[in-house]
C-alpha cells in the first residue's frame, strides 16, 4: 500500500488501524450488508476516502456511505447508519 | 480480539510505537527500503500494512499507511517507499530519512489482504510498480517456508530500471521452488528485453496464470486502475470471486 490522497479511494483494509481505535475485533474482516443495495461484502472490500482525520468507507457496488468515522481531537464521531448489520467471526487460531 | 500477526490467544490492541530506522536500501531511482528495528513487534503476515505518523515541529501531523515487505521470519520490518512529488509524507520517507531515524509506527494491520504458507493452492500474484511490496512479503515468507506449490508473479513496471528486488526476485525465480517471475514493462524497454511491454491485459493474465480450475489465489497490488482491470478480467475468466483479494493505492499525494 501507498500514501493516499482524499480522492483517490482505497480499498476498506486501508482503514484498519483507524477502525482498531474504535474495535475490539478486526472490522475489515467483517462482512457488512449495505443499507443502499443489500450486497453483502467484506468490509475490507468497501471504498475508502479519507486520511487522518477520518474516514468515509462506501459500497463497492452502489457508492453508499456506510461508515462515517471522524477523530477529532476530543474524540470519535461514528456514523454506521448505512451498514445495515456486521458479521463477524471470531478470529481464527 | 484485533488479529494481529502473533498466534497468541490474549487480545492485543494496536498500539502507537516508536521504529527506528536501522537501514536504508535503494531499490530504484524513486523507491528506497527503510529496515526498521521495532521494541514490541508481535509479528505479522504477509501482506499486512503499518500505519506511519509523522509530527512536525508544529505539531502538525500526517499519517500514512505502508505494506511490510518483509517476511515474518525476518528479524526486522521492511517497508519499501515510492517518492510522490508534492506529497506529505514519501518525500521524507524516501529521501531525506536517515539511520536513527525515529517514528511513530502502529500495526501490524489487516486481515483480509494476507496470504501465509498454511493455505493450499496455486499463489498468482500481480503487481503494478511499487504495488509489489505487500507481494514480496509473500515471496520472502513463501521461501523462507519453503513451499513449493506453484506461485507465478506478474509485475508491471514502467522501465527496466524501475523494476523493484529485481536482482532478488531473479534469485527466487532462480531457486527451482516452482515459482515463475514475469515481467512487463509498459514505458520502455531494453534492446533485447525478452518480457512483456505493454500493460497487464487479459491475454497475459490467461497466458501467465493459472486456470479456474486450479483455484489459485489471487493477490492484486498496484494502482486503481490495474486493480480493477485486472480483478474484473480475472473474474470474467471465470476465478472465483473470494480468492481474489485486491489493494489498490492512489497514484498520487503521499
Amino acid at each position: 500500500m501507498q500514501p493516499h490522497t482524499n480522492d483517490a479511494p482505497l480499498d476498506g483494509n486501508a482503514a484498519g488501524g483507524l477502525l482498531s481505535e474504535l474495535f475490539a475485533f478486526d472490522v475489515t474482516t467483517a462482512s457488512v450488508i449495505c443499507e443502499g443495495c443489500e450486497t453483502q461484502g467484506e468490509v475490507a472490500q468497501a471504498r475508502v476516502y479519507g486520511g487522518t482525520m477520518g474516514a468515509l468507507l462506501r459500497c463497492a457496488h452502489c457508492d453508499t456511505v456506510m461508515i462515517r468515522l471522524v477523530h477529532t481531537p476530543h474524540g470519535f464521531w461514528l456514523d454506521m447508519r448505512g451498514a445495515r448489520s456486521f458479521f463477524v467471526k471470531p478470529p481464527a487460531e | 480480539m484485533i488479529r494481529n500477526g502473533s498466534d497468541s490467544a490474549v487480545p492485543r490492541r494496536l498500539q502507537w510505537q516508536t521504529a527506528e530506522v536501522s537501514g536504508l536500501i535503494d531499490e530504484t531511482p524513486r523507491v528506497r527500503s527503510l529496515v526498521l528495528t521495532l521494541p514490541d513487534w508481535p509479528g505479522h503476515k504477509p501482506g499486512q500494512h503499518v500505519d506511519i505518523r509523522l509530527t512536525g515541529e508544529d505539531g502538525y501531523r500526517a499519517q500514512r499507511s505502508y505494506s511490510i515487505a518483509s517476511a515474518p521470519e525476518s528479524e526486522n520490518v521492511m517497508l519499501t517507499v515510492e517518492r510522490i512529488e508534492d506529497g506529505e509524507v514519501s518525500p521524507y520517507l524516501s529521501i531525506d530519512v536517515r539511520k536513527g531515524d525515529k517514528f511513530e509506527l502502529r500495526g501490524p494491520i489487516g486481515g483480509h489482504f494476507v496470504w501465509t504458507s498454511a493455505l493450499q493452492g496455486p499463489l498468482f500474484l500481480i503487481a503494478g510498480g511499487s504495488g509489489v511490496a505487500p507481494l514480496m512479503a509473500m515471496l520472502r515468507h513463501r521461501a523462507a517456508a519453503k513451499n513449493k506449490a506453484p506461485a507465478t508473479l506478474l509485475y508491471s513496471s514502467r522501465a527496466f530500471e524501475d523494476i523493484i528486488y529485481r536482482t532478488e526476485l531473479e534469485r527466487l525465480a532462480a531457486m527451482g521452488d516452482g515459482l515463475k517471475i514475469v515481467h512487463t514493462l509498459t514505458r520502455q524497454q531494453p534492446a533485447g528485453w525478452a518480457g512483456g511491454a505493454r500493460r497487464i491485459d487479459r491475454a497475459m493474465l490467461e497466458s501467465e496464470g493459472f486456470p479456474p480450475a486450479a483455484r489459485p489465489r489471487i493477490f492484486i497490488c498496484g494502482p486503481t486502475r490495474l486493480v480493477e482491470s485486472a480483478s474484473q478480467i480475472m473474474l470474467d475468466l471465470g476465478h472465483e470471486a473470494n480468492l481474489i483479494k485486491t489493494e489498490r493505492f492512489g497514484p498520487t499525494g503521499g
